[in-house]
């Protein structure tokens, strides 16, 4: 039986590593990656809690609605990347500073 | 259960108008793709008949008893339908803007209703939300077509990199939301602020341990979708990378929807006393100082009307913040008559700037050079706008910086309330140099402004009839805010 605890722990070190990539790397679809696993670890939570401390459907409901904005939340951004690398000709988040002053 | 299903439809009923004006605006669309002549026309009276309607029926729903309904996960009182009520405005205004406007191309304004709807009806859900699931649902609804119309000129790399900035900052701020928000489902093993509520008066230390984190990290989504300071960094690109009718939809509507959320959450969690509360307070005060000083200090510099505007508006979010410092009526009351004003000053400002964007394919200040001798009349409402924005008797931008700041010295924040007053003083600063280049500086050319019609000037000189009305009349809008003030009296 995995106990909470553990689960906490990978949910924690998903998140630290969801962190690093979008600190770390400069690739928009890497940083994209990266807001992911954060999502994740927060789902994994919810559902970790929901089996361990209480048992109402709230946390999975909340893990469900989690992954479908998700999904919908990377298509538009996966979209929004398609149309810089059309203009822009590169993935790279350094090349996105037309708009500073 | 089916009985009160139905019950809560009934008072649900302008999201579900706001949604069947969304479904429809996509038929109309659709349908009349092929047809060039008459389709703007109709298409626009329907949405704006339609935004109309959700207006009337806000109004008329509005009841100073608060309303639980769906089983608890959405609240329907005062403070969400006159915020519902701001926000729709807002969407209205920014419609009208976009009809004329030349920064989105023709058949992309559609797209632009349809969307603009879209956001709304988040927006209408995050100022009612009651449990977790709703406001992560409101937000991110927010946020999602917000990315999207943030990047909505096609062939132009600032808006593609305005939509990309917003996604990606949105993203990661949703993220450490949802974290935060796990953590408190954890501890306090429920997801319904109400219960959230009756639990944080009674915490141990070592829930405390997690909760003061998690409870940073929800207020970094609210921070984010508010732009408050260390949150901030996307709100000027995006604003000035976006096309101008989104620009001042932004402004409007997310802002509005965000701040109405952290006051519904402040009140519900923090009304009493507690380590939490004072952390979570302490955290808004700093925050909403930092908010004011670097949105005013930055907009000094700018060049471009709409990011002096964006950062303008980072400076009213630090102040309208300052009313979530005194949870209960009286915070509700000024945020409400503050954002009144902030619409239709914002609206007017931006209408202004966007005639001007029109004409000369930029919005730098030096377009303004000579304005008053060309356009007097709107020389002077653009005028009475700036001095509104910086806070200037008699008009309505001083009264609602007055409402804040009386409420919170009332609560002895004296420091805050030298900072707002200090914050007023630094905008006076670049809100004036508008005018002093309308008035002193010779005009470049006397060629006429398109957009600056008859029919155009007459319904800006409506537009700022509220902001002066409000700054000599306003305990006529008590009536409309300040009934339930005295019910709870």
């Amino acid at each position: 039986m995995i106990s909470l605890p553990s689960y906490l722990f990978i949910s924690f070190l998903l998140f630290v590593a969801g962190m690093f990539v979008m600190i770390a790397r400069k690739n928009i679809v890497a940083i994209l990656l990266g807001i992911e696993l954060i999502l994740n670890s927060a789902a994994l939570n919810f559902v970790a809690y929901t089996k361990f401390v209480n048992n109402n459907l709230d946390g999975h409901i909340m893990s469900l609605f989690i992954i479908v904005i998700a999904a919908a939340e990377a298509a538009v951004g996966l979209a929004i990347v398609i149309r810089f690398y059309q203009l822009r000709e590169s993935v790279h988040i350094d090349d996105a500073t037309q708009l500073q002053s | 259960m089916v009985e009160s299903y139905i019950s809560s439809l009934s008072a649900y009923v302008p999201e579900l108008l706001a949604c069947l004006v969304m479904v429809g605006l996509v038929i109309l669309e659709a349908t009349y793709s092929k047809i060039e002549d008459g389709k703007r026309g109709l298409f626009n009276l329907f949405s704006l008949l339609g935004l109309l309607a959700v207006a009337i029926v806000l109004l008329l729903q509005k009841s100073n008893s608060a309303t639980t309904i769906f089983t608890g996960s959405m609240t329907i009182d005062l403070l969400a339908s006159m915020a519902k009520l701001v926000m729709v405005i807002g969407t209205i205004g920014a419609f009208y803007l976009s009809w004329g406007s030349k920064d989105i191309a023709d058949e992309q304004k559609g797209e632009f209703s349809i969307l603009a709807v879209g956001v709304l009806i988040g927006g209408m859900i995050l100022a009612s939300a009651n449990n977790m699931l709703m406001f992560y649902i409101g937000i991110e609804t927010l946020s999602i077509l917000s990315y999207a119309m943030a990047s909505f000129k096609k062939n132009d790399d600032r808006s593609a990199e305005a939509g990309l900035k917003y996604a990606l900052y949105g993203g990661i701020s949703a993220g450490l939301m949802l974290f935060g928000m796990s953590h408190i489902f954890g501890v306090l093993g429920t997801i319904q602020f109400s219960e959230i509520a009756m639990k944080v008066t009674e915490l141990q230390t070592q829930q405390l341990v997690i909760l003061i984190p998690a409870f940073l990290f929800f207020f970094v989504g609210i921070g984010y979708k508010i732009a408050c300071v260390p949150f901030h960094m996307w709100s000027p690109d995006v604003y000035e990378g976006s096309p101008l009718p989104v620009t001042a939809f932004f402004s409007i509507v997310p802002k509005v929807a965000g701040i109405a959320a952290l006051l519904r959450v402040t009140q519900l969690f923090f009304a009493h006393e507690s380590v939490l509360s004072h952390s979570w307070m302490a955290t808004i005060s700093v925050m909403a100082a930092l908010t004011m000083t670097v949105g005013n200090v930055s907009a000094i510099g700018q060049r471009s009307m709409k990011r002096m505007l964006a950062y303008s508006s980072i400076g009213h979010s630090g102040v309208l913040m300052l009313c979530a410092l005194v949870p209960g009526v009286e915070g509700q009351t000024a945020f409400l008559f503050y954002t009144f004003v902030y619409l239709f000053m914002t609206l007017l400002a931006f209408f202004m700037i966007s005639a001007m964007n029109d004409t000369y394919g930029n919005d730098y200040f030096e377009r303004f050079n000579g304005f008053a001798f060309r356009y007097p009349m709107m020389a002077i409402l653009l005028t009475v706008v700036m001095l509104s924005l910086a806070g200037i008797p008699p008009l309505g931008g001083f009264v609602a910086k007055f409402r804040v700041l009386s409420i919170i010295i009332e609560k002895k924040f004296f420091t805050l309330a030298i900072i707002t007053g200090i914050n007023s003083v630094i905008s006076l600063y670049y809100y004036l140099k508008v005018v002093r280049l309308m008035v002193f500086k010779p005009t470049e050319t006397m060629e006429e402004i398109k957009t600056l019609s008859y029919v155009n000037q007459l319904i800006y000189f409506i537009i700022a009839i509220p902001v002066v009305w409000l700054g000599i009349n306003w305990a006529s809008v008590n009536g409309l805010l300040g009934v339930v003030s005295q019910s709870h009296h």
